[in-house]
C-alpha cells in the first residue's frame, strides 16, 4: 500500500502524436542520459530480485539442539511449496482478496463519482475541493493508521461513543470488522489521490464533444455517464493496475493495528508474513520464495487487468 | 501500455525483494575471541533501555582506553530484535547488544552472540549470581551474556478497591477469584486484572510459576510442553475467569488499558518490578497516588515465582573487538557507577549482589502505599528454578499472540496454547532441530 508511486496520467486524446525521432548522434544522447537510471536500477532492483531468487532455492539446516553453525543446502523448490502449504499464508492470500473485493468497487468508484462531480463543478471551487479531496493522501500512512487506531479503539474513540450514544453497539476491532476497518484507512487514504488522476484525465476530454452533447440536449449526468465516463477508462485501467499492487503490498496500516488488537495476527496479510518469516523465524530463504510468490502473484493481475482494459478500450 | 506494464512489473518484484537485500546472509565474521589482559579500543553498544547512554558517558570517562558509541535501537515490539538480529548476520550489528532473557537462547542458537568464557573474569560476575538468573545466560558449560535485571514477576493492586470489596491481598489464586468476585459484586464495572493477549511472557510467567516447563532438554533433543500439565491448569484457571468476566481481556500498553487504569475500570496489574513506572505515569493524573500496592503474586499453594522480563548484555559474533566488548559489559553488570549513572529510570531490580540498593536511592517509590522493594526481594526469593527457554522464542511467543487473536470470537486460552505448541515444534522441526513431546 505503501509505494503507490505517482503517475504519468495519459493522454486519452492524443495517441501515438510523437513518433521516434532518435537517429545518429541523438541515439548517443540518449544513452548518456538514461545510463544513471539503469545502473541506480540494476544495483537497487535488478540485482536484490535476483539475490531473492537464489535465496529462495536454498534452506538453512540445522541438527540436534540446533547449537552451533547451520548448513546451507540446494533444496530446489522446497520452500516455494513449503510456502503454498502454509495455512497461514493461504488464509492471508484470501484475506487479502477479500479485502480488494470491498476495497476496489469502495474506493475506485468513489474516486469516479467524486471526480465526476469534480469536474461538474463550478471553476472556481474547483481548486478548493481538489485539495479537499487530497488532503488524507497528505497524511503518511504510518501517522494515518495510529490516528484509525486511536479512532477504532473502544472506550477511547468519539466515533464509538457517538455510535453507542445512538444505541449503535460495534467494535471496529474485533475479529469480524477488523477487515472493514482496514478496508476504510485504504479508501480514506487513497480516494482523493485517485479523483485527481481521474479529474485530469477529464479535464483532457475535448470540450467541443461536450458540447455536441449538449445541443443534442443531453443534461449534466448523461454526459457524465454516457461521454466522460468512456472517455476517462484508460486513466481508470491505470489507477486498476496500481491499486491491484498497492493492495498487494497491503502492510502499513494491520501492522499498527495489531498494536492495539490481537484480531490481526503476525501473519495476517501475505507480505506480513514474509517479514514475519524473515524477521520473526529468521528464515529468509522462505521469505524470499513468499516474497517472489507475491511478486508473481502482483505481475499476473497486472497482465489480466491491462489485458482487460486494453479489450475494452478497443471496443 | 506494454512498456509501462513491464516496468511496474519489474517494480513491484523489486520492491518485494527490496525486503529481503537488506539482510543477506553475509558469511559471519569469525573472529576467534582472544583474551587481551588490558583492552583497548571503540566498540558500539545498543540498547532500547533508557538512559543507557549516560551509562556509556560514564564510562568512557572513567577510562581512557576503550571508547563505547551508543545507540538507541526500538525496543522488541517495534522491531528491535528484528533490526539486532539482522545487522548481525550481516556483520554489521554492535559490539556489545542488549538482549532479553527469552529471546538470549535463540541468539545463541542462531550463533549471534559470543561465549564470554576466557574474556570475563567469571570470580567476580557469573559466580557471584543467584542460581536461577545465571541459569538465564548460560547453555551448555559457556556463558553468553552478563544478567542485568533479574525482574521477579509481582502484581499491583489498588488497595482502595480491595478494602471496598472487602477482601485482604490475595495469596492464592484461589483467593484471588474470590476477590475479584467480590469486587465484581461491589464495582460492577471493574476488573481485578487484565489478560493481556500480547503479554506472551506473562503467560510464559503464569506457567513457570506453576511448575510448568516449556523447555528442556534430553540426550540432544529438545523437549516442548508449551501445554503440559500444569499450563493446562493455569490456562484453564483464566480462561475460567475471562468467562465469568472477572478479568478484562486487553492488548497491555495499549490505549484502551491506560484508560482502564485510570479509570478504575481494571484495579490491578500483572507485571514485575519494572510496571511501577508504567502504572505511576498512567494513574497519576487520577489521583491514585498512595493507592497502589505490590504484592507477591498469589500462588497454587506453595509461595513460588517467576521471572519476567529482564535483559542481558552480551558480546555479539560482528564484534571485532571481544575483549574491549567483555571488559564494558562487565562495566554495566556490576559496576556500581553504572547504576548511578543510569539515574531514576524506575524501579530497577538488578542482578548482581549489591546494585539494587543502588538503584533504588535513585528511584523514588513513594507514589506506592507500600515497600514495593521489599515485594521485589521476597518475589525474587521464591523463583522456581529450572526453567528454561527455547531455541526459538519468537516462534512460541508469534503463535500464541496469534492464537489468543481468537480469545473474543469463541477461541480459548487453552486452545490458544495448543496451538502454540504444534507451531513451535512443526518451526523447530523445519529449522531442522530434534524435538520430542
Amino acid at each position: 500500500m505503501a509505494t503507490q508511486a505517482p503517475t504519468a496520467v495519459p493522454q486519452p486524446a492524443a495517441p501515438q502524436r510523437r513518433r521516434s525521432t532518435a537517429s545518429g548522434t541523438g541515439g548517443r544522447t540518449a544513452a548518456l542520459f538514461l545510463v544513471p537510471f539503469f545502473a541506480v536500477f540494476a544495483i537497487a532492483m535488478v540485482a536484490p530480485v535476483i539475490y531473492a531468487i537464489v535465496l529462495s532455492f536454498y534452506a538453512q539446516q540445522k541438527s540436534g539442539l540446533g547449537f552451533g553453525e547451520a548448513k546451507t543446502s540446494f533444496v530446489g523448490f522446497e520452500n516455494y511449496l513449503q510456502v503454498l502449504e502454509s495455512e497461514s499464508f493461504v488464509t492471508g492470500i484470501a484475506r487479502l482478496g477479500l479485502y480488494c473485493a470491498i476495497y476496489i468497487p469502495c474506493m475506485v468508484g468513489g474516486a469516479v463519482v467524486f471526480a465526476l462531480l469534480l469536474d461538474a463543478t463550478v471553476a472556481r471551487a474547483r481548486k478548493l475541493f481538489q485539495l479537499l479531496v487530497f488532503l488524507p493522501h497528505a497524511v503518511p500512512g504510518v501517522i494515518a493508521a495510529l490516528i484509525w487506531a486511536y479512532l477504532y479503539t473502544p472506550g477511547i474513540s468519539p466515533v464509538v461513543q457517538a455510535l453507542q450514544g445512538g444505541g449503535i453497539q460495534v467494535n471496529f476491532l474485533d475479529a469480524h470488522m477488523v477487515l472493514p476497518a482496514i478496508v476504510n484507512i485504504g479508501v480514506w487514504e487513497w480516494t482523493g489521490y485517485n479523483v485527481i488522476i481521474l479529474f485530469t484525465a477529464l479535464q483532457a476530454v475535448p470540450r467541443e464533444i461536450l458540447e455536441a452533447a449538449r445541443v443534442d440536449g443531453a443534461g449534466e449526468i448523461r454526459a457524465a455517464v454516457s461521454i466522460k465516463f468512456p472517455l476517462i477508462l484508460p486513466a481508470l485501467s491505470v489507477i486498476m493496475l496500481f491499486t491491484i499492487i498497492g493492495t498487494l503490498q497491503l502492510f502499513t496500516e494491520p501492522s499498527i493495528i495489531a498494536k492495539a488488537t490481537p484480531s490481526i495476527t503476525s501473519t495476517w496479510v501475505p507480505n506480513m508474513w514474509a517479514y514475519d518469516a524473515a524477521f520473526i523465524r529468521h528464515n529468509l530463504n522462505q521469505a524470499a520464495a513468499a516474497s517472489i510468490i507475491i511478486a508473481a502473484l502482483a505481475a499476473f493481475l497486472s497482465l489480466v487487468v491491462t489485458r482487460f482494459s486494453s479489450r475494452m478500450n478497443k471496443s | 501500455m506494454k512498456r509501462r506494464n513491464l516496468l511496474v512489473g519489474t517494480a513491484s518484484l523489486a520492491s518485494s525483494a527490496l525486503l529481503l537485500a537488506a539482510c543477506g546472509t553475509g558469511p559471519g565474521t569469525s573472529t576467534a575471541p582472544t583474551p587481551a589482559a588490558d583492552p583497548s579500543g571503540s566498540i558500539t553498544f545498543w540498547s532500547s533501555l533508557a538512559g543507557m547512554d549516560k551509562v556509556a558517558a560514564a564510562f568512557n570517562a572513567s577510562q581512557s582506553k576503550i571508547n563505547v558509541t551508543f545507540e538507541t535501537i526500538p525496543n522488541a515490539d517495534s522491531g528491535g530484535y528484528a533490526k539486532l538480529s539482522t545487522a548481525i548476520t550481516a556483520g554489521n550489528g554492535p559490539d556489545v547488544s542488549t538482549i532479553e532473557y527469552p529471546q538470549l537462547p535463540q541468539f545463541v542458537s542462531n550463533g549471534q552472540v559470543q561465549p564470554l568464557d576466557g574474556l570475563i573474569d567469571k570470580s567476580a560476575t557469573v559466580d557471584k549470581l543467584a542460581g536461577e538468573i545465571r541459569s538465564m545466560v548460560q547453555f551448555g558449560d559457556k556463558t553468553y551474556g552478563l544478567p542485568y535485571d533479574a525482574a521477579p514477576m509481582v502484581m499491583y493492586y489498588r488497595q482502595d478497591m480491595l478494602a471496598k470489596a472487602g477482601v485482604e491481598v490475595p495469596r492464592t489464586w484461589q483467593e484471588f477469584e474470590d476477590a475479584a468476585k467480590k469486587l465484581k459484586a461491589v464495582a460492577p464495572d471493574s476488573y481485578l486484572a487484565s489478560f493481556n493477549p500480547n503479554q506472551v511472557p506473562a503467560t510464559a510467567g503464569l506457567a513457570w510459576q506453576a511448575g510448568a516447563k516449556w523447555f528442556g532438554t534430553s540426550d540432544d533433543s529438545w523437549e516442548v510442553g508449551v501445554n503440559d500439565e500444569a499450563t493446562r491448569k493455569v490456562a484453564g484457571y483464566w480462561q475460567k475467569l475471562i468467562d465469568n468476566k472477572l478479568v478484562k481481556v486487553s492488548q497491555a500498553f495499549s490505549d484502551e488499558w491506560s484508560l482502564d487504569l485510570a479509570n478504575s475500570t481494571v484495579v490491578g496489574v500483572i507485571g514485575a518490578n519494572w510496571s511501577a513506572t508504567g502504572i505511576q505515569k498512567r494513574t497519576e493524573a487520577s489521583g491514585q497516588k498512595g493507592q497502589w500496592i505490590a504484592a507477591e503474586m498469589p500462588n497454587w499453594g506453595t509461595p513460588a515465582g517467576a521471572f519476567f522480563g529482564g535483559s542481558s548484555f552480551n558480546v555479539t559474533k560482528s564484534s571485532k573487538n571481544p575483549a574491549a566488548a567483555a571488559k564494558f559489559v562487565e562495566f554495566l553488570t556490576t559496576n556500581q557507577e553504572a547504576i548511578k549513572a543510569r539515574g531514576n529510570t524506575g524501579s530497577a531490580f538488578l542482578a548482581y549482589p549489591g546494585l539494587t540498593p543502588v538503584a533504588q536511592q535513585a528511584y523514588d517509590a513513594s507514589y506506592f502505599g507500600n515497600d514495593i522493594y521489599d515485594v521485589f526481594e521476597k518475589a525474587y526469593s521464591t523463583v522456581s528454578p529450572g526453567w528454561q527457554w527455547g531455541p526459538s522464542w519468537d516462534l512460541t511467543n508469534t503463535a500464541l499472540k496469534d492464537a489468543y487473536g481468537n480469545l473474543g470470537t469463541g477461541g480459548t486460552v487453552p486452545t490458544a496454547l495448543d496451538t502454540a505448541q504444534k507451531a513451535t515444534v512443526a518451526g523447530l522441526e523445519q529449522a531442522g532441530l530434534s524435538v520430542k513431546q
